[in-house]
């Protein structure tokens, strides 16, 4: 199936209505959007407190992302060249019909029964888990975040902290129910003792499992490795135990060199989550060596277009800087009023609101470009400089040149554009406005339904004008 | 010095006395001030909603009214942004009107950073006997860098006390037609401002521009808080007006 038909991203303004009024839901996000921000914060100063330039880091990191978003195709060369020189296989996809493929032929060539995975976006995008369970293949999540929402049989509502809409109770609830006990009360405290539950379980499947599928921060072309960046120690476990490590990832995630990594971790977990460094990095090369303990006999790379290759080169090639720290979701106003799902598609907030039109279809996702106040909160805090906003923008803009907009709204756009170069009927019309909003206003002085924008209603009232407007009030006192 | 206040749409169709209060403070610092007789509407809508044709000719027609001026002055973040921000990139492919444009973009400020840093103001008429928190819009913010500016001149009216509510810099959730498209969501925005605005404690809240200021007021009032005041900058700075 395509990305675009099981996209949700059409409905988004039906699902964010949903999202708004589910209270529970709303009290949760209440809770964590300031953690993420203060994290962030507490990250940053971190950078300053040790003499270096936040802005500076930015440009830097930027810098090396660009590079090899200018070049791709050479950088890939090189990581291939390098990949395979160190024993890795290295295979391409097109879309994420064909990573599934890929996948579940891996599989059945090294007769795997049982998957354990570390966090990838990219599976999702794939939804690998879907076609490896048609195949007979279980995957199993293990990052905890993931391992929740798969048991609840839903997909992340965040990049880095898939369950980020769930509460205590309702893990609780899960947990109980997908391992066979009964249900406890619980509050915060007892979290770390339902991670240790998760653990023991996870434990057994990664000593089952036959094969290991994770995603990659980043490629680093000049030593053909995957570099993972992780806190739970599951991705070390899912990339070394198995036999059969697969490593799916986006073509955009090349690095050239250790050096550049090394500068881009500076800004990665700082900016996802406050972290100086994740309390795990690997860096994965090759297969297990003649002399070495561990590690995979056999190692794929998965390398992933679905829609990055037409990005390099457009008006749109900033996106394939992104490096998936979160940031941008985690200060964005609207992804905190909502939560990831009403998003519609694999990623969710401002990243989102680009890729998902980008990778699924711009007439797919209207109202992702739209559903920004443009506040540019993402864009100020992005480690590689990606202008969000401006790129929402050029796609209402591709919206508005193929005619993709409601027709009621490009008149409306139109006829006050028509208004707007007729300063003398523009002014009369503007005085008819503001009587007529003065005629709406109740006994109170305030008017509560507007029957032309409704939603500015719904939930505020509108204080009316004075009876006249400046330029009125203006010409009469130059008379005067 | 000949300038050009630019009262924008909204001023002069929902709040024109933030417009003479602009005035105000500007003819009294003794700047020749004149509201060019053309203007509607800076285009920032058309923009906004992707109609880049119209946000052209809406910016051709300002920046050809607005050219005879040293300076233009906006009582707005946001539309100040849109000509210092958007006009140069709108018709940087314009043989006719990239020069035009730039050089419009140099001269146009929004209202407390002309103040602040043009004029270096040293005092200012308004009075306020009570406390005020400041909103921080944006485009002004974060486009233009505004945030030291109002706060100086805030400093300089007599009786009033500078309450910072928490996170002054978030977003207000109005975002122009996003306030209306998705009204809900927007409402929810905003209700977090209205408790931050609550929690400082402050009479008013005070902000640049009236977009943010009508989403602001709105909720209040449908929250039932009909106390708290809501004033544009300039009204707050340029006190009541001289019978």
């Amino acid at each position: 199936m395509s990305a675009a038909s099981h996209s949700q991203a059409m409905f988004f303004q039906a699902r964010a209505t949903a999202q708004v009024r589910n209270a529970g839901l709303q009290k949760t996000l209440k809770k964590v959007r300031p953690l993420f921000v203060a994290k962030r914060a507490k990250g940053v100063a971190g950078l300053v407190e040790d003499g270096l330039d936040v802005e500076q880091l930015r440009s830097a990191c930027a810098a090396i992302r660009r590079r090899v978003v200018d070049d791709l195709d050479v950088w890939l060369d090189i990581f291939e060249e390098r990949a395979k020189a160190s024993g890795a296989e290295v295979l391409w996809a097109r879309d994420g019909d064909e990573v599934a493929r890929l996948v579940v032929d891996i599989a059945q060539r090294h007769g795997v029964t049982k998957a354990v995975k570390s966090k990838s976006m990219l599976s999702e995008e794939a939804r690998l888990n879907e076609a490896l369970g048609a195949a007979g293949v279980r995957p199993v999540e293990t990052d905890l975040g993931e391992y929740i929402v798969q048991i609840a049989g839903e997909t992340p509502s965040h990049i880095i902290a898939p369950a980020v809409h769930k509460t205590i109770g309702e893990v609780e609830a899960l947990f109980a129910k997908a391992h066979e006990r009964p249900l406890q009360a619980r509050t915060s405290a007892d979290i770390p003792a339902m991670a240790g539950e998760a653990r023991a379980v996870l434990r057994q499947h990664f000593l089952s499992a036959e094969m290991g599928i994770s995603g990659a921060n980043f490629l680093i072309a000049e030593s053909g490795s995957a570099a993972l960046v992780t806190n739970e120690g599951n991705g070390r476990m899912v990339t070394t135990l198995p036999k059969v490590h697969v490593v799916i990832t986006g073509i955009e995630k090349i690095v050239p060199t250790l050096e550049d990594f090394a500068t881009l971790m500076r800004l990665l977990p700082r900016s996802a989550t406050g972290q100086g460094i994740s309390n795990y990095v690997s860096l994965l090369t090759g297969t297990r060596g003649d002399n070495e303990s561990e590690g995979p006999e056999k190692t794929v790379f998965i390398l992933v277009d679905n829609g990055r290759a037409a990005l390099a080169g457009s008006d749109f090639a900033d996106m394939l800087r992104c490096i998936r720290c979160g940031a941008c979701m985690n200060h964005c106003p609207v992804y905190f009023s909502l939560g990831g799902h009403a998003y519609g598609w694999v990623y969710p907030g401002p990243m989102g609101s680009v890729l998902t039109p980008l990778y699924t279809g711009i007439e797919n996702a209207l109202d992702l470009p739209h559903a920004s106040t443009g506040c540019n909160q993402c864009g100020s805090v992005c480690p590689v400089n990606i202008p969000l906003p401006a790129l929402m923008h050029r796609l209402r803009e591709i919206q508005s040149e193929r005619r993709l907009r409601p027709w009621g709204e490009r008149l409306a756009l139109r006829g006050w554009g028509w208004l707007a170069v007729r300063p003398t009927l523009y002014r009369w019309v503007a005085r008819q406005v503001a009587r007529y909003l003065r005629w709406l206003a109740d006994d109170s002085g305030r008017i509560r339904v507007f029957g032309l924008a409704p939603g500015w209603t719904e939930g505020r009232d509108l204080t009316p004008p004075p009876s006249k407007t400046f330029h009125e009030l203006y010409a009469a006192r130059k008379r005067a | 010095m000949r300038l050009a206040l630019y009262v924008t749409c909204l001023v002069d169709l929902m709040r024109p006395a933030v417009g003479f209060a602009a005035l105000r403070l500007l003819e009294g610092a003794g700047c020749e001030v004149v509201v060019p007789p053309g203007q509607t509407c800076c285009g920032q809508p058309a923009w906004s909603a992707g109609n880049r044709n119209l946000a052209r000719d809406l910016a051709k027609k300002a920046i050809a009214e607005l050219e005879p001026f040293d300076y233009v002055v906006l009582p707005s973040g946001s539309c100040a942004d849109h000509i210092r921000n958007v006009y140069p990139q709108l018709l940087a492919d314009d043989p006719a009107w990239a020069a035009r444009a730039a050089a419009a973009a140099g001269r146009s400020y929004e209202l407390s950073s002309f103040l602040d840093e043009v004029l270096h103001l040293a005092t200012v008429p308004g009075e306020f006997a009570g406390s005020v928190t400041y909103h921080d819009s944006c485009k002004g913010l974060r486009g233009l860098g505004i945030k030291r500016q109002p706060r100086a001149l805030l400093a300089k009216v007599r009786g009033l006390a500078l309450a910072e509510m928490q996170d002054c810099e978030e977003c207000c959730g109005f975002g122009g037609a996003f306030a209306v498209r998705f009204g809900e969501v927007s409402t929810a925005i905003v209700d977090r401002k209205c408790e931050a605005i609550a929690a400082s404690g402050a009479d008013a809240v005070v902000g640049g521009d009236l977009g943010c200021l009508l989403n602001i007021e709105g909720r209040l009032r449908r929250r039932g808080d009909t106390k708290t005041q809501v004033l544009h900058l300039a009204e707050v700075l340029a006190g009541t007006e001289p019978a």
